[in-house]
């Protein structure tokens, strides 16, 4: 065995090693992801307005101002819809009540496959830019945009607008793989009790769903609550089966700290998908609040309907996981 | 060795050959969702044997004007193609084993076959040429799977850019294991995702077939160097078929040759004929390697060259054009089922069944493009003759509503590239609702997903919502899908997302015959 053999052979040995060991750490990994049907407990962090700022102040003697009384839904109309989105997060307090400086954001709008803004399948991409400049402003450290799409996420992403809006805006899209799921415990979980999540969900500071309103032949209207289901892994067809208990389970363990619906265009057949500018009507409306079915509630009257028409708003509002009776809520509304 | 032969353009030879081989896969690695306005099939296209099987088919482009040229470029340069440019012909080189310097070049043993052995398998190439034109005569385009420049294509396709993926993604889960890095590796399979790594990995149905024939391609050359290059590759026929009639090529001084034989030892495509004094000009690539041998400096390349071709018998020639019609005409008749398999559903911009058949040269280009990984080769839905052609998976991935991409790619017209809201309308199958099977027909539960999914504007599958007693004396009402036949496309979002495990309750059957 010559000199130049020899270390063709050494070559090749190095070579299949580094396969064999690839192909082992693709082994492990692919042990260690096994989905157990048990996932770990998540909290969300609470809204970032009710844990205190730690007071660097020695000042004993100021009295904390009163706490400010927000509406529980602030509702803009007007011709932009990045000022009816910025309009109606001021009047909840504006951004800072939500985004703490140096903050992680994470925004799911509705990017369900890829078509144009104004077939109203997706959310308005002006809105989300708006979403991400408001989040800077206040101080964010950075924001992130992504969904689950049910197609390829990259045409989705492109087609709806959001991409160039959110770049543009200085966010970052994030095309979501297996890894960025995990399975989540929903200890409240009447029907659904764990199911693998958007882990960027519960690390981020603040979690911004920002659905638009449109028709949905099984859940007759999707909004915050049924776009949650951007953020869930697997096979997420098996959802629809009780999907009116199994959408209120989600609600009791995720719970944004900012909902904002975009209704500058709606969708009012053929949801959720669409495609026809027949189908778009445009109340020029945003809603936005902290509770989701709050925020859904008011969105059915958009659409000429009652909170109560909807199975799933009816079993959140007995699950307490929001108030749906429009008359016991503070609404404010107004023009931008 | 300050010879003339040292000056030719032929030592940088390897320059090329790398430079047209980075240059392939790199047009492959763009072809993805969305393209650009660079034309990225320009090798293919560039193919005169898939040109000539389309014009042969009626499809008549502008761009075949390229290979026309390519066609035309063994009168003068040989087959040049075949050592310079073809990344087959590359990879086949590598593959093959090396002669070993200049001194031991010269010695008896150099890797190859008897001398009996070449002599017969010099005649391969006419009836190899013979075969694929009994093909081609009766409308099958199988044959083409044999061809270079669509082997590496599908090769790369179903082997080497999933294996990239895999490998990205591998990379990016151990990178994750490092909590610290988590957010550069989203950015990172952000900024590659749909083009070098996907949300959802590659996967196509015959990888290990294109390997194993990728793999034997190369293996062939243990037998002798460059065997496929030298006798089996047709396109390396018909290139060599125009170089019968080549004005320009290798030349031998006469008066200074000592008939050493060195030349005829390392001619990789073993051209070198009659006492090493004539050439085959059917085989030459100009690549000089001869004349680099060559102790007495006899070669160079000029006009008017001894030419010394394989001329078959007419016994023989009857003969081998009789199989090749024969070949064509069982293929036509024995392989070609009549009846097809009911999924067998074509990507949009297919014609007939026939048409896919004659013209698809089984490269996959179109399935490279795909976005949803939806366009898998034909394991034998098609019958035999339709293995390797693209067929719509419903699977694996459905047809995007945005993309209009495997027409603009396929190199031959066996998709004819459609514009996406022509697209958009055309009917490539139809969805039928297994109501047997599907959850709110025969577990009275709600579900939807196909209508909710349905992405033609007018939804091609709409619902009733019907009151019904279920078997134990339940009063329910269910909410039950419909395909409404004349506004389906095919486009198999619904058999894709339906959650019944297994086999979809709803499925998308082919259009036609």
């Amino acid at each position: 065995m010559d000199r130049r053999e020899f270390c063709r052979m050494m070559l090749g040995c190095a070579a299949l090693g580094c396969a064999g060991g690839l192909a082992g750490c693709a082994r492990l990994l692919e042990w260690s992801a096994q989905d157990t049907g048990t996932g770990r407990t998540v909290t969300m962090s609470g809204e970032p307005s009710a844990s205190p700022e730690p007071t660097t102040s020695a000042e004993p003697t100021v009295a904390p101002p009163p706490a400010p009384v927000y509406p529980d839904l602030a509702v803009y109309r007007g011709d932009d819809p990045a000022a009816n989105t910025r309009a109606a997060v001021l009047a909840l307090g504006g951004m800072e009540r939500f985004v703490k400086r140096g903050a992680r954001v994470a925004i799911k709008p509705n990017i369900i496959v890829g078509r144009e803004p104004e077939l109203a399948t997706t959310t308005n991409p002006e809105a989300v830019a708006e979403v991400v400049t408001m989040a800077y402003e206040a101080g964010a450290a950075e924001v992130v945009v992504f969904d689950r799409p049910t197609g390829d996420p990259r045409t989705a992403y492109t087609v709806s607008g959001i991409q160039d809006a959110v770049e543009a805006a200085g966010g970052t899209m994030k095309i979501l793989t297996e890894r960025n799921f995990e399975r989540v415990e929903i200890p409240e979980g009447e029907v659904l009790t764990s199911w693998p999540f958007v882990t960027d969900v519960f690390e981020a500071d603040t979690f911004i769903n920002m659905p638009i309103g449109k028709t949905h032949g099984m859940a007759v209207l999707t909004m915050s609550m049924k776009n949650l289901m951007g953020i869930m892994g697997g096979e997420r067809g098996q959802i629809h089966q009780e999907f009116e208990h199994k959408i209120v389970d989600v609600a009791t363990l995720v719970k944004p700290h900012l909902v904002i619906l975009d209704a500058y265009r709606i969708m009012v057949r053929n949801g959720p998908t669409g495609g026809s500018a027949k189908d778009v009507e445009t109340p020029k409306t945003v809603v936005a609040g902290t509770n989701m079915p709050s925020v859904d509630a008011y969105g059915t009257t958009l659409f000429g309907m009652q909170p109560t028409d909807l199975d799933y708003l009816r079993n959140a509002a007995e699950r307490n996981v929001g108030v749906v009776d429009l008359g016991s809520l503070a609404i404010e509304e107004g023009t931008a | 060795m300050s010879r003339a032969s040292r000056r030719g353009i032929h030592r940088f030879r390897r320059l090329f050959q790398v430079g047209f081989l980075v240059l392939f896969v790199a047009l492959l690695a763009f072809t993805v969702w969305p393209l650009g306005s660079v034309y990225l099939g320009a090798f293919l296209v560039g193919d005169p044997l898939i040109a000539i099987n389309s014009a042969v088919n009626g499809v008549l482009r502008p761009e075949m004007l390229i290979a026309l040229v390519m066609l035309a470029v063994p009168l003068v340069l040989g087959r040049a193609f075949c050592g310079y440019v073809c990344p087959m012909g590359t990879v086949v080189e590598w593959a093959s084993p090396r002669k070993r310097g200049g001194a031991s070049a010269r010695t008896p043993g150099a890797p190859g076959l008897s001398p009996k052995a070449r002599e017969t398998w010099r005649k391969v190439p006419v009836f190899v040429l013979l075969f694929s034109a009994g093909m081609l005569l009766f409308a099958s385009g199988a044959y083409l799977v044999f061809d270079p420049l669509a082997t590496v294509t599908r090769s790369a396709t179903t082997l080497l850019f999933p294996f990239v993926d895999r490998m990205v993604r591998l990379l990016g889960d151990i990178a994750y294991l490092v909590p610290a890095l988590r957010g550069a590796v989203d950015a990172v399979t952000t900024a590659l995702a749909g083009r070098i790594v996907y949300a959802v990995p590659r996967v196509y149905g015959l990888a290990l077939v294109a390997l194993g024939m990728f793999a034997g391609i190369l293996a062939l050359s243990v037998a002798a160097p460059r065997f496929w290059c030298r006798y089996l590759c047709p396109l390396g026929a018909l290139l060599g078929l125009v170089g019968r009639f080549g004005v320009r090529n290798r030349m031998v001084d006469a008066d200074a040759c000592i008939a050493c034989g060195a030349c005829e030892r390392v001619c990789p495509l073993d051209a070198v004929r009659d006492e090493y004094l004539a050439t085959d000009t059917s085989r030459c690539q100009l690549c000089m390697e001869c004349a680099d041998a060559c102790p007495t400096d006899a070669i160079s390349i000029g006009a008017r060259p001894k030419k010394a071709l394989y001329k078959p018998s007419r016994r023989a020639f009857v003969l081998g054009a009789g199989a090749g019609l024969l070949a064509g005409f069982f293929t036509f008749t024995g392989l070609r089922r009549r009846v097809h398999d009911p999924h067998l559903v074509r990507p949009p911009g297919t014609g007939a069944e026939g048409d896919v058949l004659a013209l698809c040269t089984r490269c996959g280009q179109c399935m490279k493009v795909c976005p949803t990984n939806v366009l898998q080769p034909s394991l034998s839905k098609a019958g035999l003759e339709g293995f390797f052609t693209p067929e719509m998976d419903y699977g694996v991935g459905n047809c995007d509503w945005a993309c209009a991409e495997c027409g603009k790619v396929c190199p031959t017209g066996a998709i004819e590239p459609l514009g996406l809201a022509e697209k958009r309308k055309t009917v490539i199958g139809r969805a039928y609702i297994d109501t047997t099977r599907c959850i709110p027909w025969t577990d009275y539960r709600s579900c939807l997903v196909c209508q909710e999914l349905c992405p033609v504007p007018d939804k091609a599958i709409v619902f009733t919502t019907d009151e019904l007693t279920t078997p134990e004396g339940e009063a329910l009402t269910v909410k039950r899908p419909h395909v409404i036949a004349e506004r389906c496309i095919g486009c198999g979002v619904c058999e894709f997302n339906c959650p019944v495990p297994r086999e979809s309750a709803i499925r998308v059957r082919g259009t036609g015959a």
